[in-house]
């Protein structure tokens, strides 16, 4: 019985049994393209229809009293027309004790506009009083605002010509509209033009697309509307140039433990299951993705886009710059910029930025990670990183003083940060350079620096690992063959998870840490396919044969020849030479591969495949599309 | 009858005058955050935000349930106008705290403090991680106004207006502290350092007295209303200090919070500094120091409560605010409205 045929059957099965999560439970589904254009939207819509029929049913909660619904629940309800007064009811009830954030206003807004025509009005004048009386935060990063903005821009459209007093802002509905509509251009020329502060996250990616989904089908005005649709294409477009088989490979801004080791394992996945269904969704439909699937109808899914990821007949490079999100100090610049590359091939993918101090909690700055034909569970991933762990790189990003923040933030969400042992983070002491599937990392940490070791993550789905004498140590992952050089001694130690950000306690998922307890470090990694060599042995062999020279004093430095015959020179705080030639990073573009491409301040991007091409052209507000 | 008028106004005119000293000629307000955990997203649960000590000495909210209220000022002639630096940046009310107005667009956030000068009370200086904002109308546009301040190094934590003279304005930022004398259009830098200053007072008794407390360099005494600063030897630099204050009842009364060293003080005008955490809970994580218009000394020790001092440090008592983090003392003259 084929994948394909498999999923088939279960989309069936689960429509007698809509309490159930038949994508995220059943077997994954077939990566191969749906070229039927038919074909591919009835599964589509197939997808957005068991999304909505399962929230109405209950989501979570497994319950259908309308009494204990969250508002995802009720926007469900409201597109299937079910129980409208009892959803009505709900709301009032939920209003009385409203959020306050950017987390409470975009699932509010969703309710205001799904339920103009059907709830009462006493349900509707209870959300519109409560963004009368409660004061809404606006947050501190790139995703919040985008989802506050965008939520007030549709606020004050929905009630327009409403006085000050009537708004928790204290402003009249047109200077809100108008706060709003400024804002959100800003970051759209700034995302178009100079790259994503939140660049391919593996959790937030759906506090923009929400909303943004939200702008592109309720804004009033014709450039908001078209500038939501714009933007969505251009998130996802850039979501299925950096996925592999449904998985978001590569560096992130911003991400966490869980996503880190299972890659799968990010909210990124609920989308490309939505969208593209080559991998199973994760639980719950990513929680806050029960927002997007109420007006999921509206979208179509552009054939480039789904082409890209999931038609990919070779290998591809994707290079393409980003910003840090924001440094308000103790930093020369700003919002300094990222250059991330990303190499993905059929049974793996390498991906990295430069490293430095990036997000200083979230971050992800490299990796290897393979393909498996059903990711769920799987840790695909290998990788090193300095464990930071520091006020100064906190006071950097934050409005916070030196002291609390450390271990302040273990109890909001981010429990590893000040674990020696943790695997989420960036470093200003790591340097990093890749080309194809070769990285590496240096590592230069001053002496009294809080935990001064690097840690390199080797999964519990590794086999054959082998610390060779040579130095190397060799391992396949899925299909493909890995080899990790660890540029000083080290000792191994197990692997201890935090299941969750609320996590009070770790566990042993299996893996581990190699732990490297000095000061000048180093790790080179070289990937490649098993079908590329006889057996492990030949790879062995093929990796003992590549000169290496490197040293650790007085900086960190290596002279590597990489299994694709490149002779790669880097040291910390110098540019990578390929054959001698160094990078110039200065020409790097916003987006550069096969795929996707645009030049710096441009606010235009070309995504194509094969024939196909799509251009979103902002400083227009066009989207062309032609057949090359 | 006539003749007994005069004695009669005589003895209610002293008695309004006994009443009157004994009354202290300040106000004293914090803004506390009862907020543990709270990140944006989770629901509000208790009261946070702007409270003042009333006679009995209870602390009585006022405002706005906000969990990220950093600083409070007031229009000098109207109690009635309040200004709140919190996440969103600067909020105003014109009515005693029932309407408010976020002030700034988008282009300003997470501003840290905020002052309006007593001798232009329609000007208010606003504190921001990436610099200095400006209003001549009582908020209700702002402007940046940053002219000599660095253009990285300039995330401003503190402002405080010099009472004596209109314009004449501190800032306490990353590279030191900086002085405007022309309401904020150019500023110079008086004290350089290469960590934060985070805080900037003025004493009550000699306008020409000025404390700043730093992250990594102690604290610093001027006594030329700012132009030059010493450093106070005896104050440890071992740890970051948050914040000083002095004592409006008693010239050489001072305190400092901080959270690596707890609370300290001096009653010799900062010669000398002795640690007063005996009574504190541990770790004496010490958020803010404040003194009250009659000379009660409090500390806001993180995750536990606010404590208070009748004898300046050396015995301490649990007051109310429970769980709570005060971001701000502000004491101030008592307002006629």
């Amino acid at each position: 019985m084929n994948r394909a045929f498999i999923s088939v059957f279960f989309l069936l099965f689960s429509a007698l049994f809509v309490s159930a999560q038949p994508a995220c439970e059943g077997p994954p589904p077939s990566t191969v393209p749906v070229l039927d254009p038919v074909k591919r939207r009835a599964e589509y819509l197939a997808r957005v229809d068991e999304v909505i029929n399962w929230a109405a049913d209950g989501g979570q909660a497994k319950t259908d009293d309308p009494a204990k619904l969250d508002l995802a629940m009720i926007a469900s309800k409201i597109v299937l027309r079910e129980d409208l007064h009892g959803c009505s009811q709900r709301v009032i009830n939920l209003m009385s004790d409203p959020g306050t954030g950017p987390f409470w206003m975009f699932p509010t807004v969703c309710i205001a506009y799904l339920g103009r025509d059907h709830l009462t009005p006493e349900a509707l004048a209870s959300i519109r009083t409560a963004w009368r009386t409660t004061r809404q935060l606006r947050g501190d990063t790139e995703n919040h605002w985008a989802m506050y903005y965008i939520s007030l821009y549709l606020m004050a459209e929905l009630y327009p010509n409403e006085p000050a007093e009537s708004w928790y802002s204290g402003k009249s509905s047109s200077e809100n509209l108008a706060e709003a509509r400024s804002y959100l251009i800003y970051w759209m020329d700034l995302a178009t033009s100079v790259g994503q502060g939140e660049f391919n996250p593996t959790h937030y990616i759906g506090e923009y697309v929400i909303p943004l989904q939200f702008l592109a089908n309720w804004a009033k005005d014709p450039a908001m509307k078209k500038r939501g649709a714009m933007m969505l294409d251009w998130l996802f477009a850039d979501l299925a140039a950096n996925t592999l088989n449904g998985v978001l490979r590569g560096p992130n801004a911003r991400t966490d433990e869980g996503s880190a080791i299972e890659r799968w394992q990010a909210m990124a996945s609920y989308f490309s299951w939505l969208l593209f269904g080559n991998t199973p969704p994760t639980s719950g439909y990513g929680g806050w993705g029960l927002y997007f699937a109420p007006l999921a109808k509206n979208y179509e899914v552009p054939e480039v886009i789904y082409r890209i990821a999931t038609d990919r007949t070779g290998d591809h490079l994707q290079r393409d710059r980003a910003r840090v999100r924001r440094f308000w100090r103790y930093s020369d610049e700003l919002s300094p910029p990222v250059y991330k590359t990303n190499y993905l091939r059929r049974d793996y993918a390498v991906g990295s930025t430069r490293g430095g101090l990036m997000d200083a909690i979230q971050a992800h700055v490299w990796d290897v990670t393979w393909a498996e034909a059903d990711p769920r569970g799987k840790h695909n991933t290998m990788f090193s990183l300095h464990p930071l762990s520091s006020m100064q790189a906190l006071e950097s990003m934050f409005v916070t003083y030196p002291e609390p923040m450390i271990k302040g933030v273990t109890f909001e969400g981010k429990p590893s940060y000040d674990s020696p042992d943790k695997i989420v983070g960036s470093s200003p002491y790591e340097r990093v350079c890749q080309d194809l599937d070769t990285v590496i990392a240096l590592y230069d940490i001053p002496a009294g620096t809080r935990f001064p070791h690097i840690n390199g993550f080797f999964s519990k789905d590794l086999v054959n690992v082998t610390e060779d004498k040579s130095g190397w140590i060799f391992a396949q992952g899925g299909q493909a063959y890995l080899a990790y050089r660890p540029l000083a001694p080290y000792h191994w130690e197990k692997y201890l998870h935090y299941t969750s950000g609320w996590a009070k306690v770790r566990r042993d998922l299996g893996g581990s840490l190699l732990v490297s307890p000095h000061l000048k470090n180093g790790t080179i990694v070289q990937a490649a396919s098993a079908s590329e060599f006889k057996d492990f042995a030949a790879f062995k062999a093929a990796i003992n044969a590549l000169p290496l020279l490197f040293t650790l004093e007085p900086t960190p430095s290596v002279q590597f020849t990489s299994l694709r015959g490149k002779q790669l020179s880097f040291a910390f705080d110098q540019v990578l030479t390929v054959d001698g030639r160094a990078i110039d990073y200065s020409k790097w573009k916003l987006f550069e591969g096969p795929y996707l491409n645009s030049e710096i301040g441009s606010r235009k991007l070309t995504i194509t495949h094969g024939r196909l091409e799509r251009v979103l052209d902002f400083n227009t507000l066009t989207v062309t599309d032609r057949v090359r | 009858m006539i003749k007994k008028t005069p004695a009669f106004i005589l003895l209610v005119l002293l008695a309004i005058g006994t009443l009157a000293a004994a009354e202290p000629a300040y106000d004293f307000f914090v803004c506390a955050n009862i907020n543990r955990n709270y990140v944006i997203g989770s629901k509000i649960v208790t009261t946070n935000g702007v409270f003042q000590r009333d006679a009995a000495g209870e602390w009585k909210h006022l405002g706005y349930n906000d969990t990220g209220i950093s600083a409070v000022a007031f229009d000098p002639r109207d109690r009635n106008v309040i200004y709140t630096s919190a996440l969103n940046g600067l909020w105003r009310s014109l009515d005693g705290g029932k309407l408010w107005r976020m002030c700034n667009d988008w282009d300003m956030t997470e501003s840290r403090d905020v002052a309006v000068d007593p001798n232009a009370p329609d000007h208010v200086y606003l504190a921001l991680p990436d610099g200095v904002a400006f209003s001549s109308d009582r908020a209700q546009t702002l402007v940046r106004r940053e002219n000599g301040l660095p253009a990285r190094g300039k995330y401003t934590q503190v402002v405080q207006v010099d009472r004596t003279r209109a314009g004449r304005v501190l800032a306490g930022c990353e590279l030191g502290v900086y002085l405007t004398e022309d309401a904020a259009l150019h500023w110079r830098q008086v004290l350089p350092t290469k960590e934060m200053v985070f805080d900037i007072q003025q004493s009550p008794h000699d306008p020409l007295v000025w404390l700043a407390v730093t992250q990594s360099v102690g604290a610093w005494r001027s006594l030329d209303g700012g132009l030059s600063w010493k450093q106070l030897a005896a104050v440890p630099t071992t740890h970051p200090l948050y914040n000083i204050t002095f004592d409006v009842t008693n010239p050489q009364r001072l305190a400092i919070g901080s959270w690596g060293l707890g609370a300290l003080t001096s009653e010799d005008g900062g010669q000398t500094w002795t640690d007063r955490n005996a009574g504190l809970p541990a770790p004496h994580r010490v958020w803010r120091v404040g003194v009250d218009p009659v000379g009660q000394l409090y500390a806001s020790v993180v995750a536990e409560t606010l404590f208070v001092s009748s004898d300046f440090g050396r015995t301490w008592k649990p007051d109310s605010l429970a769980g709570s983090v005060v971001n701000k003392f502000l004491i101030q003259p008592k307002s006629a409205h």
